[in-house]
């Protein structure tokens, strides 16, 4: 019990330090701007309206959530370290793997809040524009709070031993290539070497596949997306959050703070 | 262990490699030490021998390479026991949005103090340190005073048994180290250990009962800062007036430090058993009592001829 008010408390405080980031709030403005501006871009276009809306919106709220996930994240342990808050923290009855734990609710839920905000912006706009909203609309903003997840997963693990800038870098590579991971595969199997295919199976088998959580098209089109599958895509991104903060508690446990 | 040994640091050894591929430097060459419960514990030495890296050490904030350091018993890699601890680091920092009085409640429910409690106890701490004036204020605005005392409150809102406390005076102007040293004083008054890194001689010598002499990574001494003789008796600095010379002379020849005079006053230090004595006969042969005083070290000068004893030897004699 102790170590579950541990993490709350550490959570707590994260929210409450994460909502006064500026970058937070200028991207957050930005996502808004640019989900009220889908309408303008929209108007370029003589077929099909609503549907460029609800995808030029979905894809910006995905976009910004992970800029904001990477960008605030990547700062997350470092900045305890850096400023030495760590040293009175951990010197209370607080393991490491808690007081990481208690980092990464904190910012996942400030990131939670980020996207209800956006996801009321891209529903007011839907609603203003006569685009129909569906359970797919739902699921799809759900999927993107799981993506979140995992993205703020791994750049707490890249925080608890890089610098911000060296987390950025991770973080950012790992995103980008874990929305390649299916095609990895497929460039393997393309590449006509025995070696590179193999090499590209254990490479899809290592990294997140990020674009598991992409329900963007199902959304726009009103496609239907099986309980099952979306069942298995929450389970994925809790095994691999799971796996990302067991490494972060790991490499956290061994550091010295000198 | 001895049943009074509240910190325990036997044969700790601290390795740092500065980088991929350089030398490691040994920081802490296999030291040994203990605090006994009740007692001010000055661990003192000059910068980079070894101290905030010990105690960071006894705060799990630092593996050590090899050795054993137990605080109540506890290897100091556990974490639960530490609900019976504090630790102010050296100049600290805290989040700097929050209030005085809502840092103290975030400190206190990381250390489980139960929530019927907590506000009291931290209206309670914030007065004993002095800043109930400045509760909900944000801590961007203190002074390093205010934030020293705030740190200090924070390692001690949970009413531990044991205080880690690294360099707690520097950086105060007279005034602060005062209040410092008062609150350290009654903490200790209160029934809590403290353990005091510090390299300023004059606040060990007023406060801390034993005293540790780290140099270059090693112990180099390690004992009482109050006066004992070679059997364990106090020894006690008995000034006297209007002797005299033949009775001074006769005094001194059984004492192992030569009386020590200004004008007509003459100090002697002598154990506690030969208090009485030595008045008793002042008086008779017309002398005046002037104070008696239980004799205190020198402690910049054993500090000194320690260090130096050491740098001549190339290191510590741990």
């Amino acid at each position: 019990m102790t170590g579950l008010r541990a993490i709350q408390t550490i959570a707590a405080n994260t929210l409450r330090d994460a909502v006064r980031s500026r970058v937070l709030y200028v991207l957050l403005f930005f996502s808004l701007v640019m989900i009220a501006s889908s309408v303008t871009l929209a108007a370029f276009s003589y077929v099909e309206r609503e549907r460029i809306i609800q995808d030029i919106a979905l894809s910006s709220i995905r976009f910004f959530g992970a800029a904001i996930a990477i960008f605030v994240g990547v700062g997350l342990v470092h900045r305890e370290v850096e400023r030495r808050t760590i040293y009175t923290i951990l010197s209370k009855p607080v393991t490491r793997a808690q007081f990481i734990i208690g980092k990464y609710l904190g910012l996942v839920a400030t990131l939670w809040i980020q996207l209800a905000v956006m996801a009321c912006g891209y529903f007011a706009i839907c609603e203003l524009n006569g685009a129909v909203l569906g359970s797919g609309d739902a699921i799809a903003v759900g999927l993107i709070a799981v993506e979140l997840s995992v993205v703020v997963a791994f750049a707490t693990l890249f925080s608890s031993f890089a610098t911000p800038f060296l987390a950025a870098s991770y973080s950012v590579g790992l995103y980008m290539v874990g929305h390649l991971t299916r095609d990895l595969r497929v460039i393997g199997e393309g590449s006509g070497s025995e070696t590179v295919a193999s090499l590209t199976v254990w490479l899809e088998r290592l990294l997140p596949d990020l674009s598991a959580f992409n329900r963007v098209m199902e959304a726009i089109h009103d496609l239907p997306i099986p309980p099952v599958e979306v069942g298995a895509e929450l389970l994925q991104g809790i095994a691999w959050t799971v796996a990302f903060l067991a490494i972060a508690a790991w490499t956290f446990e061994r550091r010295d703070f000198r | 262990m001895t049943p009074e040994a509240i910190v325990r640091v036997e044969g700790l050894v601290k390795d740092f490699r500065p980088g991929f591929g350089r030398r490691k430097t040994r920081v802490l060459k296999g030291i040994d030490f203990e605090v006994r419960e009740g007692e001010v514990f000055g661990f003192i030495g000059p910068n980079g021998a070894g101290k905030t890296t010990t105690l960071k050490v006894l705060m799990g904030l630092i593996h050590a390479t090899a050795g054993d350091a137990r605080v109540l018993g506890h290897p100091v890699t556990e974490s639960a026991y530490r609900a019976s601890i504090g630790y102010a680091p050296e100049s600290p920092y805290f989040y700097d949005f929050l209030t005085g009085r809502e840092i103290l409640d975030f400190y206190a429910r990381l250390t489980a103090v139960p929530d019927a409690l907590r506000a009291d106890r931290v209206a309670e701490i914030l007065e004993q340190v002095g800043l109930t004036h400045a509760a909900d204020a944000r801590l961007r605005t203190y002074s390093k005073g205010m934030l020293q005392r705030i740190g200090i409150a924070q390692a001690v809102v949970h009413d531990p048994s044991v205080v880690f406390l690294d360099e707690p005076m520097s950086g105060l102007d007279p005034v602060g180290r005062k209040e410092v040293r008062d609150l350290i004083v009654a903490l200790n008054r209160a029934g809590k250990t403290i353990m005091m890194n510090t390299h300023i001689l004059h606040d060990v010598e007023m406060i801390c009962d034993r005293v540790a002499i780290i140099v270059d990574g090693s112990i180099a001494y390690e004992g009482v800062i109050d006066g004992f003789d070679s059997a364990g008796e106090k020894i006690y600095d008995v000034t006297l007036a209007s002797l005299a010379p033949d009775f001074v002379e006769e005094i001194a020849t059984g004492l192992d430090v030569a009386p020590s005079g200004r004008g007509e006053r003459v100090t002697f230090r002598v154990p506690e058993k030969d208090v009485n004595g030595l008045v008793e006969s002042a008086l008779r042969r017309g002398g005046r009592l002037l104070e008696v005083l239980g004799h205190r070290s020198d402690l910049e000068a054993l500090f000194l001829s320690t260090v130096n004893e050491c740098k001549e030897n190339g290191e510590g004699s741990a």
